[in-house]
């Protein structure tokens, strides 16, 4: 690698001030899974790496009466060991589970796998269909916002120069909502998604209330299925109407041909998976039931 | 930059230029060559080392990073009387051939067992995922650990 500035700011605005500073020569640094990688081939003109890892206002998982608060320099690895994440997030955690390798997610940062944002990145479906919120910290302070506003294209965000972003917020109504994620690849593990698939959804009776369907690898970005959502919201759950949601799923997705597989196969991959994952939602939401009635 | 670390036990440090990886840093520097310089992007596995309690690849992580850090490398498995009871095992199986995907395997194979002594055909296979060999395969491997797990179970219990 070229000799590079390494610098550890105190505080997420030294950090900030620190990037605003030194222009785009610097690059803030998180777990360095891509970074490093990147900085090994292709460095363009990075020469100071400031590492925002380790910054406090950017750590830890917490419960408040607002949601579930998750710090973008959180590894995958805590994600999956905390306890409120295995509790009420679970598919955040089986999509945590899906990224990389032990070592690499002990490393990877779920606020950078964000901020590198490709289009395959495993806990965005997940978040999105718990209506997650983003934090960001930039020369102009903080802003807030969904994170479906975050994703611009592929590697591209909305985050200003020198803005981070900071945290990820879980609202309370959505944590423990019934929820599934599933990521197909073409191995277990170290193996990007072809397509990757999470759901969400109440069941009021037999009426599915708030349906979210959100889904990587099919488009630019991780996107939301809304018109799917719509079909779905209000009805009387059935077989039939799961699979008219998925094969609506498709038309919203814009698929690619690559080397890993092609347009047609990603479509066909879209509406199985979009259909699992409502299903298992259901069936989780219908559990939830069936216990409340006990009680 | 100064970089100091608890390699296997030990205090070390070193000054080492800002850039340079924990890989490189323990070959190098400490003339420790036992993890491995493999693929060098994360893929491979061979370079893994216990952090903290948890296993890393060390050609993705800056040195500067692990400042202040427990490490752990290959060589701190065996004592000079006796190998570990993974490497035992490892070797009784014939675990390994060409022997390049070792430290990595057995470092990451003892971070499962630190924290789960009774693993699963599953969970080792999940363990093991960010460990790649190119010799022979994986069953000889994945039974070596489990028999691993068993043998330090026992040692454990007669204590």
């Amino acid at each position: 690698m070229r000799p590079m500035n390494y610098i550890v700011p105190e505080s997420a605005e030294a950090a900030v001030a620190i990037l605003a500073e030194r222009g785009e020569n610097a690059c803030p640094l998180a777990g360095g899974t891509d970074l490093v990688v990147d900085l090994k081939h292709a460095p363009g003109n990075i020469n100071a790496l400031v590492d925002v890892s380790g910054l406090e206002e950017f750590r830890g998982i917490d419960e408040t009466d607002e949601g579930l608060r998750i710090g973008s320099m959180v590894t995958y690895g805590e994600i999956m060991e905390h306890p409120v994440c295995i509790e009420k997030t679970p598919e955040v955690v089986a999509a945590s589970h899906t990224v990389g390798a032990v070592q690499t997610r002990n490393l990877g940062t779920i606020g950078g796998n964000l901020v590198t944002c490709v289009p395959s990145a495993d806990s965005a479906p997940a978040l999105m269909v718990l209506d997650a919120e983003v934090t960001l910290i930039g020369t102009n302070g903080w802003r807030r916002m969904p994170i479906e506003d975050f994703f611009v294209g592929p590697r591209k965000t909305i985050l200003e120069p020198c803005e981070l972003l900071a945290e990820i917020w879980i609202p309370g109504h959505t944590l423990g909502k019934p929820s599934s994620f599933y990521k197909f690849g073409l191995r277990k593990g170290q193996a990007l998604a072809l397509v990757n698939a999470a759901a969400a959804l109440e069941l009021d009776g037999d009426r599915i209330v708030e349906p979210r369907i959100a889904l990587g690898a099919v488009a630019p970005t991780p996107i939301r299925a809304v018109k799917a959502e719509a079909l779905l919201d209000g009805q009387v759950v059935n077989a039939k109407l799961l699979d008219e949601a998925a094969k609506i799923s498709v038309t919203e997705s814009k698929p690619i041909d690559d080397f890993r597989a092609s347009r047609n196969y990603r479509r066909q991959l879209i509406r199985t998976l979009t259909r699992r994952v409502l299903e298992r939602s259901v069936e989780i939401a219908r559990e939830r039931q069936e216990k409340d009635k006990l009680h | 930059m100064l970089v100091e670390l608890t390699v296997n036990g030990e205090s070390r440090s070193a000054n080492v230029p800002p850039e340079t990886t924990l890989l490189k840093m323990l070959r190098e520097y400490l003339g420790l060559t036992g993890a491995k310089l493999g693929c060098d992007v994360g893929d491979c596995g061979t370079c893994t080392v216990i952090v903290d309690g948890v296993s890393v690849n060390s050609c993705l992580m800056l040195a500067g990073r692990a400042d202040g850090c427990d490490v752990t490398t290959i060589e701190g498995l065996a004592t000079a009387d006796e190998l570990h009871p993974l490497q035992q095992k490892f070797e009784e199986h014939g675990a390994l051939q060409c022997g390049f995907c070792g430290p990595g395997m057995l470092i990451s194979a003892k971070n499962l067992l630190d924290t789960n002594p009774e693993p699963s055909v599953f969970e080792v296979r999940d363990a093991l995922a960010g460990n790649l060999c190119r010799c022979t395969g994986y069953t000889k491997i994945i039974e070596a650990v489990i028999e691993a797990g068993e043998m330090m179970n026992q040692e454990q219990a007669t204590v």
